[in-house]
């Protein structure tokens, strides 16, 4: 069985009496990466201080390799906050130098790592130039090698995309795919879902500070209905064909003179079954497309879903 | 104590980077030296002024002012050699020195006087008596000579061309109680020590007149004008020659206000740098970062320490730096009346320099504290100052009463003052040369310890709140508006 590396176990936490986080139970496995997800004011960043220690639980418990967050559990963790701050006045290497002193690396390990962390951001040349000379995209990357640089077993990245160019964004989903490859565990959250469905292996979603899904990314596109694009020809109608397979909308005419349906699937049926339905009974079919889900309708139905229900 | 000691460091490091460091760490030795030389450079780049005196009453009263100002002048430059000769115990080559000064009129014969006291002959000097200069009157009566005070003409004067600072002109006044008046006619309404000079010294001679026409002889009144009470001052607790309270004794009383002083300067102005970084480094958002590597107390206390770092860095620049221009001061100029060994040895006293430090950790961590969760709550410095206000009503009030323990360090007023915690610090330290009882320096420490633990850790709370993004400016103005009775 995978270690736990974080486990919220039940964590509540209030502001002025109002729950900004409610019995949140979250498990991180080694080696895995999990993304956390939620629209803003979810809870995200309560629950991410909460298993750093950095806010304590009102009800439940945080816990970090086991142990509730200390000095030398935290020293195993990088963490890049939501809010980006470093020091602006400060030089990136010696930025990034001084925050691996922090987590406990000698003088000369941390000067050195710092070098290699800031190369391999792509900042090599940039090393001894001051951050608040550089651009935003650029203090970011310094950021995130400053998270990275004393080499965390587990990597907590807060909104990591956000801020950074399509090739940046690139570029930091092949740094956390590698380094989960050598490894390491990585628990980020994020509101562009491409990042979530291509990295994760498991997700976890929160709304109004509950949990509303915890699983993988395809148990959670499973929670939207599977969809089918249907365009016929002249012909019987395809309308009371597919109702015995789920829920039809009669999309009308199209330009090009063909009549378009679309077909959510009901749970145990298949669009296979729907299209053998539909040749037997003779309907001419200029298109029969099943669209695959993604996980931004996954998101949208399971968020909707939560903020129907009664807090 | 690792991440103490890091932050601390990294503090201390970006200010010493600064410009500003280097700008106050320097400020303070130039101000000094500029304060303590501007008085002698207004004084010696004062122009020599040229004034006429007319006597219009025939009763020798200018030749008598003449003789008087002289006379003034011989005594200064007499005060200022035995001044010279005293410290260097040398008051035995003084009757040869007060010889070769009465050898020559005026102070013409001060350089040969310094020199038989066998030192440099420009190493003493009487400011202020040579730059009022006597000459002839250009004219006879107050409207002819306007032009000259006016500066439509001049007089020939051994500097060339000048125009004619004053004119007095004595004459006989029936309504005048003393039968005499002096005109004195000037275009600057702002020198008037020619004239506090005239009018001192006429006055002078038109009382030893008076004397000596109601048949005062003039040796009774010789002595009548040299009566000078010398009061000695004792120290009951000792006894015989030993009771004479040298003027040793009473620096540490100077030095302890001067500390006290010192102490609140310092962390007046060091609060306020742990302010201004506390603002920039909110506006930063570095604060959530640091957080993932340090908890809130390391964080709040290293910043303390960087700071304090960088005030014990200037104090113990210009500390040097005084002991040094003290010394310098003495050993250059051996004529100094400075009591430097003393009040290095003040300055050095465990018994004050212990509590001074004691005190100021205190005292600086007490209202650093608070200034850091100031800090923690206000985007721009603007918003930092509304909530800074009162706080530094509260800071300037030790001030005063400091200033007050310096003629009664025991008054009921700073005793009471020495016991409110805030204040402690400043006040105490004045108050130690005066040997306070035991029981109430530990109780006013005690008191104090325990209210800043206090202040501290809920300056600590509000920091968290404020680092964390939970709290800010308005929140304290929304707290206090709770307090508030909302109208019917």
């Amino acid at each position: 069985m995978a270690e736990t590396i974080l486990a919220l176990e039940g964590a509540t936490k209030r502001f002025g009496g109002v729950p900004a986080v409610r019995a949140m139970d979250l498990t991180v496995e080694r080696g895995t990466i999990t993304g956390f997800l939620g629209p803003n004011g979810a809870g995200k960043t309560t629950s991410l201080r909460m298993a750093l220690g950095i806010i304590t639980p009102d009800e439940g418990r945080a816990r970090l390799f086991g142990k509730a967050p200390n000095a030398r559990t935290l020293d195993r963790v990088g963490f890049l906050p939501e809010e980006r701050g470093i020091y602006k006045k400060m030089v990136a290497e010696d930025a990034v130098t001084f925050f691996g002193r922090l987590k406990g690396m000698s003088a000369g390990k941390a000067r050195q790592r710092a070098g290699e962390m800031l190369e391999r951001v792509g900042l090599g040349d940039a090393r001894k130039k001051k951050i608040k000379e550089m651009s935003k995209g650029m203090a970011q990357k310094v950021q995130i090698a400053a998270a990275l640089v004393h080499d965390p077993e587990f990597i907590i990245l807060d909104e990591p995309f956000s801020g950074l160019d399509p090739v940046n964004q690139k570029v930091l989903e092949r740094m956390i795919r590698a380094e989960n490859e050598a490894g390491k565990t990585i628990l980020f959250s994020t509101h562009v879902m491409e990042h979530a469905e291509r990295l994760c292996d498991r997700i976890v979603l929160i709304a109004k500070g509950r949990k509303v899904f915890d699983g993988t990314v395809n148990e959670a596109l499973g929670t939207v209905p599977r969809r089918v694009l249907i365009e016929t020809g002249e012909g019987p109608g395809a309308g009371p064909v597919l109702a015995a397979h789920g829920a039809v909308t009669d999309d009308g005419m199209t330009g090009e003179g063909t009549h378009r349906y679309t077909l959510d699937l009901a749970p145990g049926s298949d669009a296979q079954d729907a299209l053998k339905a539909l040749v037997d009974a003779g309907v001419r079919l200029a298109r029969f497309e099943p669209v695959r889900a993604h996980l931004h309708e996954a998101f949208v139905h399971l968020v909707e879903s939560a903020e129907r229900e009664p807090a | 104590m690792r991440a103490i000691y890091l932050i601390a460091r990294r503090e201390y490091l970006s200010y010493v980077a600064t410009w500003g460091f280097w700008l106050s760490l320097l400020s303070v030795p130039l101000f000094m030296l500029v304060g303590g030389g501007l008085p002698a450079l207004i004084e010696g780049s004062q122009p020599t002024r040229h004034y006429a005196m007319i006597d219009e009453t025939g009763d020798g009263y200018a030749e008598a002012l003449r003789d008087a100002f002289a006379q003034r002048s011989r005594d200064e430059a007499l005060e200022a050699l035995r001044a010279a000769a005293e410290p260097l115990g040398r008051e035995d080559q003084l009757p040869a020195a007060e010889a070769a000064l009465n050898a020559e009129p005026g102070l013409e014969g001060l350089p040969e006087a310094v020199e038989a006291l066998g030192l440099p002959a420009s190493s003493v000097s009487i400011d202020g008596s040579s730059r009022f200069i006597e000459v002839d009157p250009p004219a006879r009566d107050a409207e002819a000579l306007r032009p000259y005070l006016l500066g439509e003409q001049t007089i020939m004067t051994e500097e060339g061309e000048q125009p004619l600072f004053a004119a007095i002109i004595i004459r006989n006044d029936a309504d005048s109680p003393v039968g005499v008046t002096v005109d004195y006619w000037s275009a600057s309404l702002t020198d008037t020590a020619l004239r506090n000079r005239v009018q001192d010294r006429l006055s002078d001679i038109l009382r030893e007149r008076r004397l000596a026409d109601a048949g005062v002889p003039r040796d009774l009144l010789n002595e009548i004008n040299a009566i000078d009470v010398d009061a000695r001052e004792l120290n009951p607790e000792r006894t015989g020659e030993a009771a004479a309270v040298s003027t040793a004794e009473r620096i540490p009383f100077v030095v302890g206000v001067a500390m006290a002083f010192i102490l609140w300067t310092i962390i007046f102005s060091v609060v306020n740098m742990l302010l201004t970084a506390m603002i920039e480094e909110r506006g930063n958002k570095v604060l959530e970062v640091l957080l993932a590597s340090a908890r809130f107390h390391e964080i709040l206390i290293g910043k303390l320490m960087g700071v304090a770092a960088v005030s014990a860095t200037l104090l113990i620049f210009w500390g040097g730096l005084g002991m040094l221009g003290l010394v310098g001061v003495q050993t250059l100029l051996e004529v100094s009346e400075l009591p430097v060994a003393d009040i290095i040895g003040a300055v050095l006293d465990p018994g004050l320099l212990l509590p001074a430090f004691g005190y100021f950790i205190i005292g600086y961590l007490m209202y650093g504290a608070v200034f850091l969760a100031i800090g923690s709550l206000c985007d721009t410095l603007q918003e930092a100052q509304t909530l800074m206000s009162p706080i530094m009503l509260v800071m300037f009030i030790p001030l005063f009463v400091v200033m007050a323990a310096i003629e009664s360090p025991d008054s009921a007023v700073v005793q009471i003052v020495s016991w409110i915690p805030i204040w402690t610090p400043f006040v105490m330290i004045a108050r130690i040369p005066s040997d306070p009882p035991m029981w109430e320096m530990l109780a006013t420490t005690g008191l104090m310890v325990g209210f800043a633990i206090v202040v501290i850790a809920l300056a600590g709370a509000v920091f968290r709140q404020g680092a964390l993004g939970r709290a800010n400016a308005d929140s304290v103005r929304k707290l206090l508006k709770l307090g508030k009775k909302k109208p019917a």
